[in-house]
């Protein structure tokens, strides 16, 4: 086997023949290239893999750490021929299909929402520097920072009264106030024993300083707050990791794990310390949709408009494309300007349109109520509204239906419609008994594709009606023209509180939903057979 | 060496090279305090910064500047320990929800520092009674009025529909009030206040009131005199701000609530800043108007860079200070919150002029009260639809107006023990 390759080779290979195409795929050459890409995917990957890791996201840096490792042995060795075709798709898969709905099931299972977002450990320490009181008379000192005998130290000037001293974590020195020099402001800059941080030194010491309780008196420390100032304060609450409970100091009450992310207290479960952490909740998630009021009320109406809207919408896209469709089927002049037209709807960007349509239905300066002379309110009126939402729609829609419909008509043999119109079928009949019967059988998948994108088409209802109208005032949560997954949202971040478990179970239901009714329409069509 | 062995040897070599980099040594000890700020706050701070680089010793500060607020929102909610910032300057509503998820530390400010600063101003930063950062730059709205088409300001909310009444025919006016800045919620606050309904009440000590709500009888009854032609509305008040600045600046609407921080626009376009807060239905009375301030927060994420010292001190030193407001303000033209930089010079007429309004009708915007929905909605979303029901669909303004206040007397009780 020759060692260089010519770049004829390389550039012509149509005109070389199986042999050559060997050689360029199994060839020193080849085998060169393999390894320089997989470098460059793998260098990639493992800069990912370490960013992953330093945000301790360990499962995403495990997951791209066993792609690079996937990857080489697919590539770099003759474990598998296929695999080497598929291997991508299925990382691919795992990352962005499976990976999120199985995150998804986890967190439906989780406590997860605002203030239930971090870690446990973190959620303690952060508990624990709530626990620190100012003193109530609000004493504050000028400070310096510095060390007394290699520990971390600092210079108090109590410049009201003019004391002086020197505090570690473990001590309190008095300074005689002949024994300081002060700056212009009266603050002590040097002291016996003391050596002061220089300015560089401070940012370096930052971390270990703002962590030291200095002493002052009795409970009372010294707590830094910025290099210049120290605030007197006290803990107030103690965490004991034997019996994993806080404790309050001053009064005694005890914080206990609840079992639901938060330290509460035992008699008033509503007492509780901030911030808390996210915690298994099994199947709660699950059962506060049944069971809460202000999620379970509307969720039967909201389900029915989603079917409706997501019905009408394929209905009449479909209806319209294929009518275009049908009348563009036939030499007519100007065809390919209609169709050119018609496809515009498609090539805009969909929340350019949505907007542009929000704007011609306002009431007041809309182009629609001008054109008509009319004072509809379109986004006021629960069923104005949702003809809105449909007639915006079927803008979107309509265009993508008419291409599909276009290319299938051609689809079908004209020896049929000739045969039919020999027999004395009239234009009325052949579409009905042939066209349409064989449409239906080759656009059946599109369809239940379209009415399964529009059961969750989220950016019309958000940027169009925003899922209202609504009645705030009699307490009303979900719109008239909110579907399930824009009702979702609103409940997962739409007041404020952000309840990303309760949002995770309510989108596997939809995901269940939407796979149920898909599953058994292409059942009920018959297209998986055809498929076969 | 066979082309397998090669193979085998391009495996291991990658493995190995995954293992070094997952045990590489982690970097040295910070000495950059890093800060996050929205598109226009952003590119002015690191203006400032650049200009005077010793606000901390031993640190740089970073300003990283996010395409909008909401960008600037979502990236601080979707922060992590290595990518948050040390200091966010964000909304008064952020503290909430950023303390109770541990996003945001607290801090204890001198008596010093606190003394620069009016103390209501605290209560926006302030969650279960921490501080949360320091107050920045104030937002709040006056109402403009058009000198060519009104010749003084109006003395009551009468006067001012009275004015429209006569005017519309023949100058074509569009609407009368309406709302140019801060929405039909925060914005429209002076304009319910006005009519008789504040989202909270004050005794007259300056504390809040708990249990008791504004009138719905008188409020609703004013929407019905001063708003309403029957059951339509009179057009004087639109229930939306679509168009009002638009309106305004093309001279169909006589009066407008706007915000300081678009100020600018009304003076490119010749107008004066003839401001007011929007006058009440008897003379010498005002419609409050909520006067929040945007705050510099400290985030947990200092602590965990090693930098918790460093951001306080860039908190005190810059963002509280004299000197850090007015060299900021002077670029970003919003009121500044700091006493000082307040009395400053260089503080322009409009700049004064929004702070005249809110000393003679200003209330601090506390966000326990008005982000909770336990009352059925929050504020945000119960305002506006108040205007919806009555001005658009033509309900019952005394009947509706009850509804609004059962909502925000449950919402100011539910919000205490947030305070």
């Amino acid at each position: 086997m020759r060692a260089s390759i010519s770049p004829a080779l390389l550039f012509s290979s149509t005109e070389l023949g199986p042999m050559r195409m060997t050689y360029l795929i199994r060839g020193k050459v080849a085998l060169l290239l393999k390894i320089i890409i997989v470098s460059l995917a793998s260098a990639v990957l493992l800069m990912l893999t370490q960013s992953a890791f330093a945000q301790k996201e360990y499962v995403i840096s495990a997951f791209l750490a066993l792609t690079v490792l996937a990857l080489a042995l697919t590539y770099l060795t003759k474990i598998s021929i296929p695999l080497k075709f598929f291997i991508p798709g299925i990382l691919l898969l795992i990352a962005f299909v499976i990976g999120p709905i199985l995150y998804t099931v986890t967190m439906s299972g989780f406590n997860y929402k605002t203030g239930n977002i971090i870690s446990k450990e973190e959620a303690i320490i952060q508990v624990k520097a709530r626990g620190i009181e100012a003193d109530p008379s609000g004493i504050s000192f000028d400070i310096k920072l510095g060390t007394l005998d290699g520990k971390e130290a600092i210079l108090i000037s109590d410049i009201a009264n003019l004391r002086y001293f020197i505090s570690t974590a473990d001590s309190r020195i008095p300074v005689a106030v002949n024994d300081v020099t002060l700056n212009e402001y009266g603050v002590a800059i040097t002291a016996p024993n003391f050596t002061i941080l220089s300015d560089g030194q401070m940012a370096g010491a930052d971390k270990s300083y703002s962590k030291v309780h200095f002493q002052y008196e009795g409970e009372y420390f010294i707590a830094l707050e910025g290099f210049d100032a120290g605030i007197v304060s006290r803990q107030v609450l103690e965490y004991v990791p034997a019996t994993d409970e806080f404790k309050n100091l001053l009064n005694g009450t005890v914080y206990r794990d609840n079992g639901r992310g938060n330290y509460a207290l035992a008699d008033d479960k509503t007492a509780i310390l901030e911030p808390g952490w996210r915690a298994p909740i099994w199947f709660e998630n699950y059962t506060k949709i049944l069971t809460d009021p202000r999620v379970r009320g509307p969720l039967i109406r909201v389900f029915i408009w989603t079917v409706t809207f997501a019905l009408l919408t394929v209905l009449t896209t479909f209806a319209l494309g294929l009518l275009l469709a049908l009348a563009l089927n036939r030499p007519i002049f100007g065809r390919r300007i209609y169709r050119s037209i018609l496809v515009l709807p498609y090539a805009m960007p969909s929340v350019m349109s949505i907007l542009i349509w929000g704007g011609m239905f306002n009431t007041e300066f809309g182009a629609i109520n001008t054109l008509f002379g009319s004072d509809i309110a379109w986004f006021s009126d629960p069923n104005f509204a949702r003809v809105a939402v449909i007639l915006v729609n079927l803008w979107l829609g309509f265009p993508y239906f008419y291409l599909i419909s276009s290319g299938s008509l051609q689809a079908i043999p004209s020896e049929l419609l000739e045969a039919a119109a020999i027999d004395g079928a009239n234009p009325r009949q052949v579409f009905r008994k042939i066209t349409l019967p064989l449409l239906l059988q080759i656009l059946s998948p599109l369809l239940i594709a379209s009415f399964a994108f529009n059961f969750n088409n989220f950016n019309l209802i958000y940027l169009l009606t925003g899922g209202g109208p609504r009645n705030e005032l009699d307490g009303e949560i979900a719109g008239a023209t909110d579907i399930l997954i824009s009702y979702t949202y609103k409940i997962a971040f739409g007041t404020g509180t952000q309840d990303l478990g309760l949002a995770s179970a309510i989108s596997l239901i939809i995901f269940v939903l939407v796979a149920s009714i898909s599953l058994y329409s292409l059942k009920k069509s018959k297209v998986l057979e055809t498929f076969g | 060496m066979n082309t397998k062995r090669f193979g085998f040897a391009g495996v291991f070599a990658a493995f190995a090279l995954a293992v070094s980099t997952l045990v590489a040594p982690s970097a040295s000890a910070a000495t950059e305090i890093v800060v996050w700020a929205d598109e226009s706050r952003g590119p002015n701070l690191t203006k400032v910064i650049a200009a005077k680089g010793d606000w901390v010793a031993g640190y740089t500060v970073k300003v990283v500047t996010f395409s909008s607020f909401d960008a600037l929102k979502d990236a601080f909610d979707k922060a992590t320990d290595a990518s948050g910032p040390d200091i966010v300057v964000g909304g008064n509503d952020w503290v909430p929800t950023g303390a109770k998820s541990g996003k945001l530390a607290p801090l204890v400010l001198t008596a010093a520092v606190k003394a620069r600063f009016n103390p209501t101003q605290f209560l926006d930063l302030t969650y279960k009674g921490k501080l949360y950062g320091v107050p920045v730059d104030i937002n709040n709205v006056a109402m403009i009025y058009n000198t060519k088409l009104v010749s003084s300001a109006p003395k009551t909310f009468g006067e001012m529909v009275s004015n429209y009444k006569s005017l519309k025919a023949s100058k074509g006016l569009k609407a009368g009030l309406c709302i140019a800045g801060g929405g039909m919620s925060w914005g429209a606050h002076s304009v319910f206040s006005a009519l008789g309904a504040d989202a909270y009440q004050f005794n007259s000590r300056g504390g809040i009131v708990y249990g008791r709500t504004f009138s719905a009888t008188t409020f609703g009854s004013n929407v019905r005199k001063y708003l309403m032609d029957g059951k339509k509305s009179n057009g004087f008040f639109p229930a939306t701000d679509t168009g009002c600045k638009d309106n305004f600046l093309a001279g169909t609407v006589p009066y407008a609530v706007i915000g300081n921080w678009e100020w600018a626009d009304y003076v490119a376009k010749g107008f004066t800043m003839n401001l007011m807060p929007v006058p009440g239905v008897t003379e010498g009375s005002y419609g409050h108007m909520f006067g929040s301030v945007s705050g510099a927060l400290l985030t947990t994420f200092a602590a965990k860079h090693g930098t918790e010292a460093g951001a306080k001190s860039l908190l005190t030193n810059f963002f509280a200070s004299t000197d850090g407001q007015v060299r900021y303000q002077a670029q970003e033209k919003r009121p500044p919150a700091e006493k000082g930089a307040q009395a400053d010079a260089t503080v322009t007429a409009a700049q004064r002029g929004f702070g005249s309004a809110a000393s003679l009708a200003g209330i601090p915007q506390i966000g326990a009260f008005l982000n909770t929905n336990k009352g059925g909605a929050n504020y945000w979303d119960s305002a506006p639809a108040y205007w919806t029901a009555v001005l658009i669909d033509g309900k019952d303004a005394v009947k509706e107006a009850s509804k609004l206040a059962s909502i925000w007397r449950v919402n100011v009780e539910a919000g205490k023990g947030d305070l």
